[in-house]
């Protein structure tokens, strides 16, 4: 038990020592300062910029940049739809395989779009290598780095710094963060046993019998690997995700996805303090995510230590619950990894997150709805930040003031803003299609486990879409028209609601004349204020969802105890 | 509230066939008897919602009847062309137009005097009984107000406002709340509301589906009556009943009597703000720019010491003051006399061919000739003048009396008799009593003070320390005071100004709030955003605080009912889902969804009236510092709100007679 | 057989022209009190909305009920609609 505990703690550990010198390299690239990589990059740099024509030094403003980035995914999304659709002739296709269907094409470009990868289908066998690098692995790239462009746009915003030019923000993020880290990372995956291969799935004789050969899937999996953690992206190579040997063979490659999958959106806190000025604050809203972080893992730790009671019972003794874990991870690393890929909207997985207890089902659920326990690929930290200007709006008129955030008054376009993209969003893409599931579960919904779970599996899928995580519970017949087309609505909504909400609120926070602090100026960089904001999160943000968790994993905990069922 | 209204509605439709949205599988009786205590709670929360604006209503109302009796239609003498009069009601008068008042008229509009000189009872606007000078020419006191009545003489007014657009017009629509528009601090307020609204409306109306689905899998699994019973829990009316509980209808039906309420707090100081935004405005301001003279000071210097020079003592130096002074009615006079006779000066002058000189322009000083002898008193340089005309020395210890009062603030005044120069006066600038610790308290609120003063730089000095305004501007011309505005303006910074002359109307209207003063002309008035009633410009700093008060308010309330979810959700779906296995979730112990419902919905509504009182009264300011007040208000109404329905759900719960 | 005489009493001009002015009168009204042409036409598309209910849901419902729910629902898409309205354009409630 404690060797498992250690492991969690080693973990974090890790995440929090990287953070502030991520960040502050983060910073330095997006304040146009010189970085150790730009002799090598700024040629780079110069010639996809010349060969694309922008112009580095236009600014853009909120609703430019916005549609600079609905244009560019789009064009990306059809380009991806495109090779689905035509990889049956396109090369590197060793196993031959055809177009999957349309709306199975259709929901996996929008997934990979929205950075959010939820799999509907087993890569192995739906889609070919071409297919896999070529759209999949690029669009990894393209949609984090979108992820960050907007963050650094967001922040750049609040600071009140003009935003800046969409495609220089994707090209640096992508030249100076993900391309070199996946580099490195890709190599020390390689070297530490994932393949990386053009050739096709191995046939080799199995062991029990020599007369029979069984054939192994493989293919260019490690550099797919570093940037499916390293952009919260979490799309696997193989159906079975990060649990696959060749994915993640051992604790070193889990240790090293772990760290991955959570660094960038650490450390984006970090970059905010530097270009706000005041890293006092940054560390102080680094604290909520991370409280709640480290209190959902503990939550989860535990549940799956103690295992099912049920289980137990019929055992006659205490066994933590291994059912759908890898033993090479065990109940520890199995749920720090379920807690942080639900935490950051990675999505990756190293175990069936539909076998976890309960408490694991409350955790990684209530990851999705808040979406700030770090957050997705950017968009996290901007959500948390948008909390932040509402835990300003709701609690700062009790010093007297109209209030402000970083010396900018909090007005109805701000409110307008900040609450339909944190508060309204989620309800709309995730509640109202569950809903609808719901309302025909025989005919829409494919359950496997009927009943709490079913609950829960349904909403998880939803919340998995909308909260662009893309990580599935599982155990849903999901690969219907229905679940595409339905889920494709959550990934859209999910996705590109808040992320113009969040440039135009940034846009609009830029514009206003900062109001200098004085004694009368609620502080937004204390304890206390960041309590508030813990509470306004809590209350607004996870209130909305207490029917759902009640019905859902809160009651098949209950039932579990009981024995009903 | 509207949606309220229509959940009202929807239950009463249930309470008369329950069976209206899906056969109620439950007793139909007590089903009836359910719905209809929740369409009887529902039906009393819009009521008290209506009521608390009503309340809040009605106190503007008093004070516009109060108002509007004075502004009886009257008939006005109206000058036409040719000089002769006409008899014209006094609605039909314009702008422009010229109207001759006689004593015991009503002013029939707001206008200019323009011929005569009468003094007119103010008494309906300002509540002040003594009559009030008017004169053509000054600026001050040639503007008069419709609805006043001419005590004396007569006047000639041109009239500056056309009917209903008057000074009083304007003051009953504001305090009636006719010209209510919203704040842009109470849209954004409406705008978060609106959105907690919709997300609940999803929740809540997502439920059945959710619901239903667990309730088909209990069927299968339990039996039907524990599927029944969880359709039971989500009925229509149970999910209104939630929707409403979970509304923030507490700030919902209270936000615009709080708003109606600030302006009548600020009525009752005797100001009227043209908006509710220049209130709000007034909590956001960051500089007060305050005159000098009237604001700061008591307006009057007042003598404060006598300085011997020229080898004279104390005492004669006081007693030639006393002579002086004797016949010079001023303040300046009086105090001079005060003092002295505090020193023991007092000479009966019966029997002595004794005569006062007035104070001239041209010879700058004042005195009193006794018994052929000329004692004068006046400013240094002139009395400087006066002895050497006389053939008298100036001597040195005069300069260094003079620059000793100087350098303290004061301002010098020689005494001498004839050649004879006796001493200096040193008249004091007395700040007004208790205002030190009324900057001291704006200075821990944040709001920065600027005086402004035509003094030179070295009295200004002494008067901002003495006063202890942060920053001052001496030798300042009305010019400076627009500049001084518009520079802390650039820093983002919001300015509120006092002024009563024509000159203040611009820095007033380019101030963010503007406070002119009722005794002002009507340029400034117009100018302005408020006008107090009373001409007291250090109400600027009650308006700061009630501005303030007016935002802690409802930002308290937003808060504490933002806060009370947690305890009606913790009450509401552990009892109402129940049959899914979810009752221990049931921390309150409550005794049944029924009950737990209608103890959620009848604290929903009576926290409403409860916090009537808070709402119109405001919350109570304390001059803290921006944390503190966060902290002390987060605590009650952060965490009282929190707390406080727990404890009032579960009293409420123990007394209902419903099992 | 006689014919029956053919009596066709034609309305008079007045009521004509009174019945138009109704008719006119009442969608000036509507121009003014939307709230009745709003009813109006919920209950039209609820004709519509009623039968899918009915046919969707296994004779679970009556007739009847499955009108008021296809009412309640569109009653509870139109408040969702106004507190759209009141989300953007707050300064007009």
């Amino acid at each position: 038990m404690l060797q498992g505990w250690i492991q969690i703690a080693l973990t974090l550990l890790i995440v929090v020592v990287i953070t502030p010198f991520f960040g502050r390299y983060m910073a330095r690239v997006f304040l146009g300062q010189r970085t150790f990589l730009d002799s090598v990059l700024h040629p780079l740099d110069q010639v996809i910029l010349s060969l694309s024509g922008v112009r580095i030094q236009e600014g853009m403003t909120g609703w430019q940049y916005a549609r600079a980035m609905l244009y560019s995914n789009l064009t990306m999304l059809v380009f991806i739809y495109l090779i689905f659709m035509l990889q049956g002739g396109l090369p590197f296709n060793p196993t031959g395989l055809t177009a999957p269907s349309w709306d199975l094409a259709l929901h996996t470009a929008i997934s990979f779009v929205t950075n959010t990868n939820q799999q509907h289908y087993s890569g192995e066998t739906t889609y070919s290598y071409f297919s896999q690098f070529a759209a999949l692995g690029f669009m990894m790239f393209t949609s984090a780095a979108t992820g960050i462009a907007v963050a650094i746009a967001f922040i750049r915003g609040l600071t009140g710094r003009p935003l800046g030019n969409f495609y220089v923000d994707l090209i640096q993020s992508i030249t100076r963060i993900l391309l070199p880290i996946s580099i490195v990372g890709a190599i020390v995956l390689m070297a530490a046993g994932i393949p990386e291969t053009l050739a096709g799935p191995a046939i080799i004789p199995t062991l029990e019998n020599p007369g029979i050969s069984q054939a192994i899937a493989r293919g260019p999996v490690a550099h797919y690997e570093i940037i499916k953690e390293l952009g919260e992206n979490g799309g696997g190579f193989f159906g079975i995700n990060s649990a696959h040997p060749f994915e993640n063979p051992n604790g070193f490659t889990n240790l090293i996805e772990l760290v991955a999958i959570l660094s960038i959106p650490t450390s984006l806190i970090i970059t905010y303090g530097i270009f706000a000025n005041n890293l006092k604050q940054a560390w102080l809203v680094y604290s909520i995510p991370f409280a709640i972080l480290v209190i959902f893992i503990i939550i989860t730790a535990i549940g799956e230590y103690q295992g099912n009671s049920a289980v137990n019972a019929l055992l006659g003794s205490e066994a933590p619950n291994l059912e759908g874990k890898e033993v090479r991870f065990g109940w520890a690393q199995s749920a720090l990894f379920a807690v942080f890929t639900t935490a950051s909207m990675c999505g990756a997985v190293n175990s069936l997150h539909d076998s976890f207890m309960p408490t694991g089902g409350f955790v990684t659920l209530s990851n999705m709805f808040l979406q700030i326990v770090f957050g997705g690929q950017g968009t996290g930290t901007a959500y948390l930040f948008a909390y932040l200007i509402l835990a300003v709006f709701v609690t700062g008129l009790m010093v007297g003031r109209t209030p402000e955030f970083l010396g900018r008054k909090i007005e109805k376009r701000e409110v307008v803003l900040a609450s339909f993209l944190i508060l309204l969003v989620h309800p709309i893409a995730i509640l109202i299609p569950s809903a609808m599931t719901l309302a025909f579960p025989e005919q829409l919904a494919g359950i496997s486990n009927p009943g709490f779970h079913g609950l829960s599996q349904v909403i998880y899928e939803y919340a998995s879409a909308a909260a662009n995580n893309g990580s599935g519970f599982e155990g849903l017949g999901d690969a219907t028209l229905w679940w595409n087309l339905s889920t494709s609505f959550s990934l859209l909504a999910g996705r590109y609601i808040p992320i113009v909400s969040l440039l135009l609120l940034a846009d609009s926070m830029s514009r206003k004349q900062p109001v200098p602090a004085t004694a009368g100026t609620l502080r937004t960089d204390t304890g206390l204020f960041t309590g508030v904001t813990a509470g306004v999160i809590l209350i607004l943000g996870a209130l909305t969802f207490f029917p759902v968790l009640a019905l859902g994993p809160v009651a098949e905990a209950f039932q579990i105890l009981k024995g009903i069922g | 509230m509207f949606v309220v209204w229509l959940g009202t509605i929807v239950t009463l439709l249930v309470t008369i066939n329950p069976n209206l949205f899906g056969t109620v599988q439950a007793d139909v009786g007590q089903q009836r008897l359910l719905n209809g205590i929740i369409t009887f709670i529902l039906f009393f929360t819009v009521l008290f919602a209506n009521f608390a604006e009503a309340v809040a209503e009605g106190r503007g109302k008093a004070q516009a009847d109060a108002l509007r009796s004075t502004r009886s239609d009257t008939i006005a003498r109206k000058m036409l062309p040719d000089q002769s009069i006409q008899e014209v009601n006094s609605t039909e008068l314009r702008r422009g137009d010229q109207v001759k008042v006689i004593a015991g008229d009503m002013i029939p509009a707001d206008g200019e005097v323009i011929q005569g000189i009468g003094s007119v009872d103010e008494s309906a606007i300002t509540g002040e009984s003594a009559p009030v000078l008017k004169q053509p020419g000054t600026d001050i006191a040639s503007s008069v107000t419709g609805g006043t009545r001419l005590l004396s003489d007569e006047l000639i007014v041109r009239i500056s406002a056309d009917p209903g657009q008057g000074f009083i017009d304007r003051m009953i629509s504001l305090v009636e709340g006719a010209e209510r528009t919203k704040t842009p601090n109470e849209i954004a307020l409406t705008v978060l509301l609106a959105v907690l609204t919709q997300v609940f409306l999803i929740v809540v109306a997502t439920t059945p589906s959710l619901s239903g689905y667990i309730a088909d899998f209990l069927d299968n699994v339990l039996g039907s009556a524990a599927g029944n019973s969880l359709r039971a829990g989500t009925s229509i009316a149970i999910l209104i009943s939630l929707l409403v509980a979970l509304i923030p209808t507490t700030i919902g039906g209270l936000l615009s009597a709080i708003g109606i309420a600030g302006m009548d707090r600020v009525a009752q100081f005797n100001v009227i703000a043209t908006s509710g935004r220049a209130v709000e405005a007034c909590g956001d301001v960051n500089t007060l720019v305050l005159d000098k003279t009237g604001t700061i000071t008591l307006g009057n210097r007042l003598a404060d010491e006598f300085i011997p020079v020229n080898g004279h003592d104390l005492q004669e130096v006081a007693n030639a003051g006393w002579i002086a002074s004797v016949f010079d009615e001023t303040p300046e006079g009086r105090s001079i006399v005060r003092l002295a006779e505090k020193l023991g000066a007092k000479f009966d002058l019966n029997g002595q061919p004794a005569e006062g000189i007035e104070f001239s322009a041209r010879t700058r000083m004042s005195g009193t000739d006794l018994d052929g002898k000329e004692y004068r008193k006046g400013a240094v340089d002139a009395i400087k003048g006066f002895v050497r005309s006389r053939g008298g020395q100036v001597p040195l210890t005069l300069d260094q009396a003079y620059e000793r009062v100087s350098r303290l603030g004061g301002t010098p005044l020689a005494v001498c008799q004839g050649p004879d120069i006796y001493g200096v006066i040193y008249l004091k600038d007395m700040v007004k009593p208790g205002l030190r610790e009324r900057f001291d308290q704006l200075r821990r609120m944040g709001v920065k003070t600027i005086m402004l003063t035509g003094d030179n730089r070295i009295t200004a000095s002494v008067i901002a320390k003495e006063a202890g305004v942060d920053d001052f501007i001496a030798e300042a011309t009305p010019e400076d005071k627009i500049d001084v505005i518009r520079s802390e303006q650039a820093q983002g910074k919001l300015v509120a100004m006092t002024g009563d002359g024509t000159n203040d109307a611009p820095a007033l209207a380019q101030a963010n709030v503007g406070l002119a003063m009722n005794s002002g002309t009507q340029a400034a008035k117009e100018a302005a955003n408020m006008v107090d009633l009373d001409s007291d410009p250090t109400k600027l700093i009650d308006l700061v605080t009630i501005g303030k008060q007016l935002l802690i308010t409802r930002g308290a309330l937003t808060t504490f009912s933002v806060a009370n979810d947690i305890a009606k959700y913790f009450a509401i779906i552990p009892t109402i889902f129940a049959a899914a296995g979810i009752g221990a979730l049931n921390i309150m112990g409550l005794k049944s969804a029924q009950s737990a419902i209608v103890s959620a919905l009848i604290y929903n509504a009576l926290i409403i009236p409860v916090l009537i009182p808070l709402a119109l009264r405001g919350v109570q300011f304390r001059p803290l510092t921006a944390d503190q007040l966060l902290q002390r208000n987060i605590l009650i109404y952060g965490l009282g709100g929190i707390i406080a329905p727990f404890i009032a759900i579960k009293a409420i719960d123990l007394i209902l007679p419903l099992s | 057989m006689k014919l029956p005489l053919l009596n066709l009493s034609f309305p008079s001009l007045q009521t004509t022209t009174q019945a138009l002015e109704e008719v006119l009168a009442i969608g000036s009204e509507w121009r003014r009190q939307k709230l009745p042409l709003y009813l109006f036409l919920a209950l039209c598309l609820n004709l519509v909305i009623a039968p899918v209910v009915y046919a969707t849901s296994n004779n679970e419902f009556s007739r009847s009920q499955a009108w008021a729910l296809g009412l309640l629902g569109l009653g509870t898409a139109a408040i969702s609609v106004y507190l759209f309205f009141v989300m953007f354009i707050p300064e007009k409630f």
